[in-house]
């Protein structure tokens, strides 16, 4: 059986600077951001996004010229 | 969702220490005379791995649930039975790809080994014309080599092009981009000239570390725009490492993934062709874990120590800047290859973004002086010092940190 391989620390992206950190921290340890909060306003921006995204969509499909 | 290569290794191959990547020097025999050759490649070697041998070590790896297969050389085409390896390689459920200068990988040899299974290809471009032919030391390879690319392209193959990124290619990425692009590949792998074998005869082709601060930059940039032609660019182990590029050079696709350290001997494995096992193709004698027809492939990947060095490594065994480093613990000192290569240990790695940024808020750089020649040997390597400098100026200061 072979002997297990090397399984770093787990680190986590600040969403405010783009530094990775290690996880289980509740701030950055660059530029002092509160990662949950960065985190979530992440999220709904990448929710917007792909609401946008989506009507988009639709909207180009309405207008998908017949073949 | 592009799906992910099978020789990304998941946590689960790393848990059950499966060597999912194999790269495989299947010769030493070569027909470039490379400039930055780390094994000084050119002749084959005297006692290369019969027909029989490789057979045999293609079922090993099988049974050990390798699943990709990477060739290279010297060039691997110069064995007479490396079609025959091909689709023993692919017969065995592994796929199987090919390194390559591509100076002689006619047409008829890209038909018959897509036919035998050869999934891919990687060919070398150091360069814009001049800079390439230069560095592989051939006249005409440059033109060979976009050649091959369409050719591989032509038979349904993927086509990656592997750069070497030194004093020569760095000012031509660019323009090296939009060559890559017209030739019609899809993959760019980068990696940085390492001070081995016949880099260490050449230091002035070597990066500086001061300049990953140019470099990392210029390669978000290029990706970026690589994406949006069909072009996705792939960072060598030894580029790196984390910095405010790091989510967006590691894997564009997801920008959660980071450097995580070396996985040589956790999960990547190197075959040198007289059947030397060691855990990264690019290291040096000292981190062989033993040969195939001594021990079985199994006994030397489970067993052998020397393959055992990225799970040993401590915090502690870092040195110089990567000792303190805040990513210490994830990063163990990036690329035992490089590291090791400079100063003949591994541990401090001065080729890290990060690390060339901390030096330039405190208003200073490294630079890398040779102070020992390699000997001229296969996979050798000299010495090198680090010269702490004001960063705006190229007059040392009086810093100098030995290896």
């Amino acid at each position: 059986m072979a002997e297990p391989g090397r399984i770093p620390p787990e680190l986590i992206l600040c969403r405010g600077c783009r530094q990775f950190v290690f996880a289980g921290r509740s701030d950055c340890a660059f530029c002092g951001g509160d990662l949950d909060a960065l985190a979530a306003e992440h999220e709904a921006r990448l929710a917007e996004v792909r609401r946008a995204a989506e009507a988009l969509r639709a909207a180009l499909a309405g207008h998908a010229p017949a073949s | 969702m592009t799906e992910r290569p099978v020789r990304y290794a998941e946590v689960g191959d790393l848990a059950a220490r499966i060597p999912v990547s194999v790269v495989w020097e299947l010769t030493l025999a070569c027909d470039l005379a490379c400039n930055h050759c780390g094994s000084r490649a050119g002749r084959r070697r005297r006692d290369e791995l019969s027909t029989a041998e490789c057979l045999d070590l293609i079922r090993q790896l099988a049974e050990l649930g390798t699943r990709d297969i990477g060739l290279i050389g010297g060039e691997a085409y110069l064995r007479k039975d490396w079609i025959e390896l091909i689709a023993a390689i692919t017969e065995a459920g592994i796929e199987c790809g090919l390194q390559s200068g591509g100076r002689n990988l006619s047409e008829d040899r890209v038909a018959k080994a897509a036919a035998a299974g050869l999934k891919g290809v990687g060919i070398s471009i150091d360069g814009l014309r001049d800079v390439h032919d230069a560095l592989r030391g051939v006249p005409g390879s440059f033109d060979l080599g976009l050649a091959a690319i369409r050719r591989a392209r032509a038979h349904g193959l993927v086509a990656t092009v592997n750069s070497q990124v030194n004093q020569g290619s760095l000012p031509q990425l660019r323009e090296m981009m939009d060559v890559i692009v017209e030739a019609g590949a899809t993959n760019w792998q980068l990696v940085l000239t390492v001070a081995m074998g016949n880099a260490a005869d050449r230091p002035e082709m070597l990066l500086q570390p001061y300049q990953m601060l140019e470099l990392m930059p210029l390669l978000a940039e290029l990706a970026r725009e690589a994406r949006s032609r069909g072009l996705f660019l792939q960072l060598g182990n030894n580029i790196g490492y984390f910095g405010p590029y790091e989510a967006a050079l590691r894997d564009l696709s997801d920008d959660e993934l980071h450097w995580a350290g070396c996985s040589a001997g956790d999960s990547v494995l190197g075959i040198e062709a007289d059947g030397t096992i060691k855990s990264c193709p690019g290291l040096p004698r000292p981190y062989a874990g033993g040969n195939v027809r001594d021990r079985s492939l199994r006994e030397i990947w489970e067993e052998s120590e020397p393959l055992a060095f990225t799970r040993r490594r401590t915090v502690d065994d870092l040195w110089g800047f990567c000792r303190t480093c805040y990513y210490a613990e994830v990063c163990m000192g990036g690329c035992t290859w490089t590291a090791h290569s400079l100063f003949g240990r591994p541990g401090n790695n001065p080729m890290c973004h990060y690390r060339a940024l901390e030096m330039d808020r405190k208003g200073l750089r490294e630079r890398l002086v040779k102070v020992r020649d390699a000997e001229g040997l296969p996979f050798d390597h000299g010495e090198f010092e680090i010269v702490v400098e004001p960063a705006r100026t190229r007059e040392p200061d009086r810093i100098v940190i030995h290896g």
